[in-house]
């Protein structure tokens, strides 16, 4: 099998969240039993953001402008499946892993030790974690359904043809031939997402009020702290697990395990946790290496 | 929908009015998009930017309840600007008929002529055709009414042709068309964005995009619902928009159509069952104490003079004959005495059922699959009436709002005395049936799952209860016996309740030999056949696998597509006689020449009729040697009226053409004519109704579906996933109107008029704006309606409190869709 995509064209998408519901269907993830327990957004967008248990969320943005008096943008906001993910170039224990036939990002959660670098790596913020274990949970694709010859779950339930699934190359086809007709129609912030972000990603999108709407980076990164991580790879590649819970000394432990957020400040050479600010480890780049 | 989905492929310009077609029916953005990609526009007009807004081309607001103004604004702009399609006009509808030359509408008074103030009701002969000559009716061989002397045919006398005058060139002034111009010169572009509160330039934009498919090659499609239906003169928003299609020339092409788009699961299926309260299945009227009280009284009166319903009384015949079996004769009329009649002082409808209650000439309440405790207007009013009820009986998968209505938070359960039965039902996988979607097409649910515990189909339970009530008449006698015993109820197969054996009723068969028909031309009226519902004809027709449905036509998966219009003939059954279009003839001109050939749906060879459809005129007939000869080109392109032409005006509503009203409840005044509110308004003097001025509650509110709840939200309310992509209610309101009361995206808020008080959580969007109404700033809001105090999981406030319990004369469908509030920050 040729690399796949998905292709979201958010210029079809009604924002039904059909998709949304299907993905929870299929996949088993469970919504909030208790009475009245999920509380009002203030938006169509509900749950607010991805979580533990929601892998796909349609995001809602809207803002005074255009032609029809408002720019009211639908986006699919899930794993965008990176041809180089750098969730995987910082996975320890084998969690994540690039599914050779699809190029999609595989989970194997039951490998997951829950350290959530993958968390922190990833540009578009997509990995959760769940359970009380916390381990990963993102798209995987529905490689389940893929494997069968079925596209996945979202793609199968979208009524406006928003969503498709197939190889890379036409869906990359189709997307530029929509913003192609996107802009003829006036709508000019039309852009094709996914060609060439991250040397490209197996999602790849149509956003017809450009990336701010959409809540897309333009020029997404991966987190240089995956560079730092990456060094200590050969260290944990053997058996992070064993590693974490049996050398306690790691450099996993070290910088704060469980960490959701790190960022590595490049001047200082620091690792630090944007949500308390700390420094969590400095880096001695000269000696690391 | 007089198309069905996959049609609306065909089309090159959308109209989406009174509908959010994405969210509501999400099935028609697959087929929508189909025809974008080949170049179609699509136009939204709605009181609020809809997720079906952000997907179309061109939108434009409008203030609810002024849909007659916009229509009527556009028939005005498309005879000014000469855009009518003026063959189609001229051949195919009444244009050219002169009428009364008494008819009269008088600004001043906003009345037509013919109004009685006693009776609060128009007499409508003024509004009728001027005679040219009276046909009397043929019964001679081969004669419209031949078939009414054969032997088995009750007596009765056909109706004389009343054959109107003419003027084809449309220029005498009394001929309708003439009337009709006159009537909207009123309805100039400024007057209707005062109206509306539209702005000048969005206005024409839709006005020019959607009047270009007046071009006779160009189709437009008409996509509605309940925003357009929910009004007191909702049948004459309906009607308004129907003719924008009839004079652009847009009924009966493939990608045109009036297209109502009725819900899942079955809406489609409960009407031509008869829905509503006056209605006999299939469309036909339900006997009533005054205006049919016999049999012959009931077939004068509602046979045509010309065109096909110059057959119905073999459609009613044959239908009385399956409701009464062996019992129903010519001698005894076939039964007819011993359907119930309705009164017509005793209006039964929705509306008026709770005063009713109220007032306690209704005792028992019997509901299927309803939840009007949630769902009827001022339900505040609906379930005080209900606690006046000795006993109710609920038929639904889930507690509903009604079967609890008793648990309301402002009703004391320790001082109701109502008995309440909740019958659980099977859900929808969990039957074996017949079910219609909105393109008319029938087709077969299979039962997926035995029903949950101890629910059962909503035929077991009618079984159960037929021999509960039989067996008790026969033990013990009781009033009315001989309904109730003459009723054929032999729907068993292996000796068990079938929907196998209820198709076959619906069908249609031969008495004598139970052969199952493939066509309601072949039903008579003198009890030789039998069939319950004359317009599914044909849909259950192989005598040679009665018991499977897969080999029946309801059972169709034939996936060719021949003329490559998406008809897919062999799909599924439409009915009537699976016309997937129906008024096709209207797609060819006079002639018989389509209006565009690469969306032939009938053409006219110059000897024959060549189809993609099933013709729905006259193409050919067949003598009784069985010759069948084609029939050339005519102007009966709508032979389901007597006139067989499309009515741009009637005489047989509550007006003759519609004209624009406000709002019972409305934040201006009527600037159109004289008078407020339609005169044919119902239930207004009603103390429940307890109507709000705009001095008190200023804001003009409209309520809605989210694609993520279905109805009362009975089912949905009970799916975690749904619940979490949609947890609570909402009332939307402009940037503008939540600076002025101080409430932030979010809030908690009170929303209250007159009948109720509701929280609810404000979403404060941009997708709302305040309009310039007859010069003065309105602001809009719009709520959604899914919640009550039932169920597991999410609830919430009673929005149909707020809703005024008054309708339409026609159909008595209240107005939810505009009315008004105020709000306060909590």
């Amino acid at each position: 099998m040729t690399d796949v995509a998905i292709l979201y064209d958010s210029s079809r998408c009604s924002a039904c969240k059909g998709c949304q519901s299907a993905c929870k269907c299929w996949n088993g993830l469970p919504s909030p039993l208790e009475k009245n327990a999920v509380s009002c957004t203030g938006s169509y967008q509900s749950p607010p953001e991805l979580n533990g248990d929601t892998r796909l969320l349609i995001r809602f943005d809207e803002a005074a402008g255009g032609s029809k008096g408002v720019e009211w943008a639908f986006n699919r906001r899930s794993c965008m499946h990176c041809v180089n993910p750098g969730c995987v170039a910082v996975c320890p224990s084998g969690a994540l892993h690039v599914d050779a036939e699809t190029g999609f990002v595989a989970v194997s959660a039951e490998k997951c030790v829950g350290c959530k670098y993958c968390a922190s790596a990833c540009p578009f913020g997509v990995p959760q974690h769940y359970g009380p274990e916390k381990t990963i949970n993102k798209c995987t694709g529905c490689l389940d359904r893929v494997e069968q010859g079925r596209a996945p779950a979202c793609v199968k339930t979208c009524q406006p043809g928003a969503l498709k699934f197939g190889d890379r190359e036409e869906m990359l086809a189709i997307a530029h031939e929509r913003v192609a007709l996107l802009k003829a129609k006036g709508y000019d912030k039309a852009v094709v997402y996914g060609e060439n972000e991250l040397d490209g990603l197996h999602v790849i999108m149509v956003e017809k009020y450009g990336l701010d709407a959409a809540g897309l980076p333009e020029n997404p990164q991966i987190n240089q702290v995956v560079d730092i991580l990456g060094l200590m790879k050969p260290l944990t590649g053997i058996g992070a697990a064993a590693i974490v819970a049996g050398l306690g000394l790691s450099f996993l432990t070290g910088i704060g395990y469980k960490r959701d957020t790190l960022h590595y400040d490049e001047a200082a050479h620091d690792v630090v946790d944007m949500d308390t600010g700390e420094i969590v480890r400095h880096i001695d780049v000269e000696s690391e290496e | 929908m007089t198309n069905h989905w996959c049609d609306l492929q065909n089309a090159d310009v959308f109209l989406t009015c009174g509908s959010n077609n994405v969210e509501n029916h999400p099935i028609s953005s697959k087929w929508v998009q189909k025809a974008l990609d080949k170049g179609a526009t699509w136009i939204v007009v709605d009181p609020r930017y809809t997720r079906s807004a952000a997907c179309a081309d061109i939108y434009s607001p409008i203030r609810a309840g002024t849909d007659i103004a916009f229509y009527g604004g556009m028939f005005n702009y498309i005879i000014q600007n000469n855009l009518m399609q003026t063959e189609y006009v001229v051949n195919y509808t009444n244009a050219s008929y002169l009428i009364d030359p008494d008819f009269n509408f008088d600004v001043d008074t906003g009345l037509f002529s013919g109004w009685d103030e006693a009776k609060k009701s128009y007499t409508t002969t003024t509004w009728g055709y001027q005679t040219a000559e009276v046909v009397e009716p043929n019964t001679a061989t081969g004669g419209p009414f031949a078939w009414t002397t054969a032997e088995g045919v009750p007596e009765f006398t056909p109706p004389a042709n009343k054959v109107p005058k003419k003027d084809p060139t449309l220029e005498d002034p009394q001929c309708v068309f003439q009337v009709f111009k006159k009537h909207y010169e009123r309805y100039d572009i400024d007057t209707v964005c005062a109206i509306c509160g539209m702005d000048k330039e969005t206005l024409e934009l839709v006005y020019k995009t959607y009047c270009a498919t007046g071009a006779p090659d160009k189709s437009g499609s008409i996509m509605y619902a309940l925003g357009q239906t929910q009004h007191h003169y909702g049948a004459q928003n309906t009607r308004a928009l129907s003719l924008v299609q009839l004079l652009l020339g847009n009924v009966g092409l493939a990608g045109g159509g009036v297209n109502a788009l009725r819900g899942e699961p079955n809406v489609q299926g409960a009407t031509d069952m008869a829905m509503l309260v006056f209605d006999f299945p299939g469309y036909m009227k339900w006997p009533t104490v005054q205006k049919y009280p016999d049999l012959r009284t009931w077939m004068e009166v509602e046979t045509a003079s010309d065109g096909y319903y110059t057959n119905k009384p073999k459609f009613f015949i044959s239908a009385l004959k399956e409701w009464f079996g062996e019992n129903a004769t010519v001698e005894n009329d076939f039964g007819y005495d011993w359907l119930p009649k309705i009164g017509s002082d005793a209006d039964l409808s929705i509306i008026s059922t709770f005063d009713h209650m109220d007032t306690g000439r209704v005792k028992g309440y019997w509901l299927w699959g309803q939840n009007p405790a949630s769902s009827a207007p001022n339900t505040k009013f609906a379930r005080e009436a209900m606690s006046k009820l000795e006993w109710m009986v609920c038929v639904d998968c889930v507690e509903t709002e009604t079967a609890s209505f008793w648990k309301a938070p402002d009703l004391d359960p320790a001082t109701i005395d109502t008995e309440v039965y909740l019958l659980p039902a099977a859900l929808i996988f969990e039957k074996p049936g017949t079910v219609v979607n909105s393109g008319r097409w029938l087709q077969w649910r299979y039962q997926v799952v035995e029903p949950y515990d101890q629910a059962k189909s909503d035929l077991d339970i009618c079984d159960l209860l037929w021999k509960e009530i039989v067996g008790l008449y026969q033990a013990e006698g009781g009033a009315n016996p001989e309904p109730i015993l003459n009723m054929k109820w032999d729907y068993y197969i292996d000796g068990k309740i079938d929907a196998r054996a209820i198709a076959q009723a619906l069908n249609g068969y031969t008495v004598e030999d139970k052969n199952l028909l493939t066509t309601f031309g072949d039903l008579k009226a003198d009890g030789s056949t039998s069939c319950a519902l004359w317009i599914y004809a044909g849909y259950y027709a192989n005598n040679d696998a009665p018991l499977d449905p897969a080999q029946q036509r309801v059972g169709a998966r034939g996936t060719e597509d021949k003329g490559n219009l998406g008809l897919y003939q062999d799909w599924a059954y439409a009915w009537p006689l699976n016309r997937r279009i129906v008024y096709n003839r209207a797609s060819a001109d006079a002639e018989g020449k389509p209006w565009n050939e690469e969306r032939m749906l009938v053409k006219w060879t110059g000897e024959k009729w060549e189809s993609n459809d099933v013709p729905d005129f006259v193409a050919s007939t067949k003598a009784s040697d069985g010759t069948v000869t084609p029939v050339p080109p005519n102007n009966k392109a709508f032979f389901m009226n007597w006139e067989q032409n499309a009515r741009l005006m009637i005489s047989s509503m509550d007006m003759p053409t519609p004209e624009h009203y406000e709002p019972f409840e409305s934040p201006t005044q009527n600037v159109l004519n004289g008078r407020q509110n339609s005169p044919c308004i119902r239930f207004t003097e009603h103390k429940s109704v307890q109507q709000g001025s705009k001095e008190e509650y200023p804001i003009a509110v409209t309520t809605y579906s989210v694609v993520e709840h279905w109805q009362t939200g009975s089912q949905t309310r009970s799916c975690p996933v749904l619940v979490e992509a949609m947890p609570s209610q909402f009332v939307e309101i402009s940037e503008e109107l939540a600076q002025e009361k101080g409430i932030e995206n979010g809030d908690e808020v009170r929303v209250f008029n007159n009948r109720g008080s509701v929280v609810l959580n404000a979403f404060v969007t941009c997708r709302l704006k305040p309009l310039m109404v007859n010069g003065e700033t309105v602001h809009q809001a719009g709520m959604v309606h899914h919640w009550g105090w039932a169920g597991e999981i999410s609830t919430g406030d009673m929005v149909n409190d707020l809703a005024p319990n008054v309708g339409d004369p026609n159909c008595f469908i209240p107005e939810y869709k505009a009315f008004l509030i105020d709000i306060e920050k909590i």
